[in-house]
């Protein structure tokens, strides 16, 4: 299929302003509300790229995964893949596209049908999208993927009752890589594994990555685990992003307060790689009834009137882009 | 004396015959106003001991220890009357999902007004008071109206708010709390951690914290536990323990954690994963996954002895730069065997 070859000059995956919202029901007599899942999020992906979308629970991370995937279609806002539109496909054009990104979902054990073979689990995607393959040919495809991801080929006719949460995740791995897709949605994929459990899984999505040059979107909450693993890191804040960089230089210094309160938080075993500042207070504010202006002020240190008023709009700051009327008085 | 003392603590599910232990001989000890940390991967015995503790391992499980004294009081050998007094009252426990401790079909109220009403009585009016003063105190907004609220109306923060207003609501003095941020995002993480150590240092409670995450036992707790697979394999010190691990457990969980390794690297990792019931390895359970182990870890399994100060269950405690001593030469390369 020429048209999903990638194109010099053209990135892999490109979001402009991508909209979700969802009317929700309140109640009887009561009126009926909008939920601004994803308000305007864009960015562009290149193969072999990482990219970490980062933000506490109700931010947007998986509503936007569901997006990439072309799950579900977005409100407004373009979604691009290799320059072609994909936002508003029919159902059998969209079929087409989503074999080029694939996802893996955070808990291995609620993603794998408990009554099907790990060797039916991987065969279904190819029998789905791949029609011109023959029975030989998929079985082929399925072990090869199989030894790929380090699962031995006597696991084919096992369930995954059988397996442990580390190579659980494995099957499902193979699965969003059988048909070598060019974009991998991960969502926080190592979040319900164990510490020895979780470096097995990283070093193997890096492995891949090297070798099939495919990009990730990786959705975590783990912010060691983001440094390690991503090229670029996205922070977002209901619905919207609040900082989007470079790895490293975001780590080394984050700008809008947000992202350093979301540093603050986590825990660190050096004492060195602190950072300092006040912990949040609150909790995020109901994506129904957002607080005007810049949705993070009630909980910013550094809030004014102004950022109660007027909703900042991301620009590119040192390098960077933040959401924050503030970022040159408090960088 | 200490608050809470645990001699080989040991429960075994299964048959007579063939027993299969969750946790092998564990002992350790909390004094008032210490935070104790027992860090472990999933399946090392860390929440079964503590439920253990708290009487809470029904039948078929078994429960056996040397010692198991809550101020001195042996709560093994007392009446079951006489330790559901103290359960609930003067030890507590927090649980993991505060979204599933919670009961659906009662307002907040009635359910910290219940455990007021076992353990304190007074009158209904008193017990209102009281609960209102605990939502304050574990920093509720706006806690009157949230006393009539139902579980199904509070976020995961709020609700395990909830659950620890519920815990302290007797003045214990003895906090289990088993993996009580696991569900919650690292903003409320930070929130929850504050508060359970802020109340532990202004009533000098005793608190006993759970946790898979290395990072979060190490800024939180005085002294660490390192459990795997049922057993103890190393304690001591929160700022040495990680900082110079002398049992190699430790040492390779630190190594794979991402914050330890530099940029884009491959992470060092464990190869396999925790023994389960039917593959516990006959010699040191860490045998098959660790980089030093040689014949005598295989053949032999190791006691708890003292190192340096820190009690490591390992035939060949590391050093100070991270090798094995008493180890042969070629053997402390790091090689497996």
């Amino acid at each position: 299929m020429s048209f999903l070859d990638t194109k010099p000059g053209v990135p892999l995956l490109e979001s402009d302003d991508l909209v979700r919202h969802y009317d929700v029901n309140r109640g009887f007599g009561k009126p009926g509300a909008t939920v601004k899942a994803l308000d305007g999020v864009s960015f562009t992906l290149e193969a072999k790229k990482t990219l970490a979308v980062v933000g506490e629970s109700g931010c947007g991370k998986s509503t936007l995964g569901r997006q990439l995937t072309l799950i579900e279609k977005p409100s407004a806002g373009a979604l691009k893949i290799n320059g072609h539109a994909v936002g508003n496909l029919s159902d059998k054009d969209a079929k087409i596209f989503r074999r080029t990104v694939q996802m893996i979902f955070q808990n291995p054990y609620g993603s794998l049908n408990p009554r099907k073979k790990v060797g039916q689990i991987l065969a279904e995607p190819v029998l789905l999208n791949m029609d011109h393959l023959g029975r030989k040919e998929r079985e082929e495809r399925v072990r090869e993927t199989m030894a790929k991801v380090g699962l031995r080929p006597e696991f084919f006719q096992r369930y995954p009752h059988m397996f442990s949460g580390g190579q659980r995740q494995r099957i499902a791995i193979a699965r969003a890589l059988i048909l070598e897709p060019k974009v991998i949605v991960a969502d926080e994929p190592v979040s319900a594994l164990d510490v020895s459990v979780q470096a097995q899984v990283l070093n193997l999505m890096m492995d891949l990555q090297e070798e099939m040059n495919v990009a990730y979107v990786f959705i975590s909450h783990d912010l060691s685990v983001v440094r390690h693993i991503a090229d670029d890191v996205m922070v977002m804040y209901l619905g919207r992003v609040a900082e989007k960089g470079p790895t490293e230089e975001i780590f080394a210094k984050p700008l809008h307060p947000y992202t350093r309160a979301l540093l603050a938080s986590a825990p660190k075993i050096d004492p060195a790689h602190r950072v300092k500042a006040e912990p949040l207070t609150g909790e995020l504010p109901s994506p129904i009834n957002p607080p005007s202006g810049c949705a993070f002020h009630k909980r910013c240190p550094f809030a004014t009137e102004e950022c109660a008023k007027v909703r900042p709009e991301l620009r590119n700051f040192e390098g960077r882009e933040v959401a924050c009327h503030r970022v040159e008085e408090i960088a | 004396m200490a608050l809470l003392e645990v001699k080989n603590l040991t429960v075994e599910f299964g048959s007579e015959d063939k027993p299969f232990r969750a946790v092998d001989s564990v002992s350790y000890s909390v004094d008032r106003g210490e935070v104790l940390g027992i860090v472990g991967e999933s399946g090392s015995g860390k929440s079964v001991s503590s439920l253990a503790v708290m009487g809470l391992i029904d039948f078929p499980g078994r429960v056996t220890a040397d010692a198991l004294t809550f101020d001195g009081q042996d709560l093994l050998g007392m009446p079951a009357k006489r330790r559901r007094e103290i359960t609930g009252k003067d030890i507590a426990m927090i649980f993991q999902d505060p979204m599933s401790a919670l009961n659906p079909c009662f307002t907040v109220e009635a359910q910290i007004m219940e455990a007021l009403k076992v353990h304190e009585g007074g009158t209904k009016k008193q017990r209102r008071e009281r609960t209102l003063e605990l939502l304050n105190q574990v920093g509720i907004p706006d806690p009157k109206s949230r006393m009539t609220a139902y579980p199904h109306q509070l976020s995961g923060g709020m609700s395990q708010r909830i659950v620890i207003a519920m815990a302290i609501a007797c003045k214990p003095r003895l906090l289990i709390a088993d993996e009580p941020t696991t569900a919650l995002d690292v903003t409320i993480q930070a929130q929850i951690i504050d508060l359970l150590l802020k109340l532990q240092e202004d009533s000098d409670m005793g608190l006993l914290l759970i946790t898979h995450d290395l990072a979060l036992v190490s800024e939180a707790a005085n002294r660490i536990q390192v459990m795997y697979a049922g057993q103890l394999f190393e304690s001591g010190p929160a700022d040495s323990i990680f900082a110079a691990p002398r049992h190699p457990y430790t040492q390779a969980l630190l190594e794979a954690l991402p914050e330890r390794s530099e940029g884009h690297d491959r992470l060092r990792t464990i190869p396999g994963v925790v023994p389960g019931q039917y593959d516990r390895p006959t010699g040191c359970l860490l045998a098959p996954r660790c980089r030093y182990a040689n014949e005598s870890c295989i053949s032999a399994r190791p006691e708890v002895t003292d190192f340096n100060g820190r009690d490591v269950r390992c035939f060949y405690p590391l050093n100070d730069q991270g090798q094995p001593t008493g180890l042969t030469a070629d053997l402390a390369t790091g090689e497996t065997v």
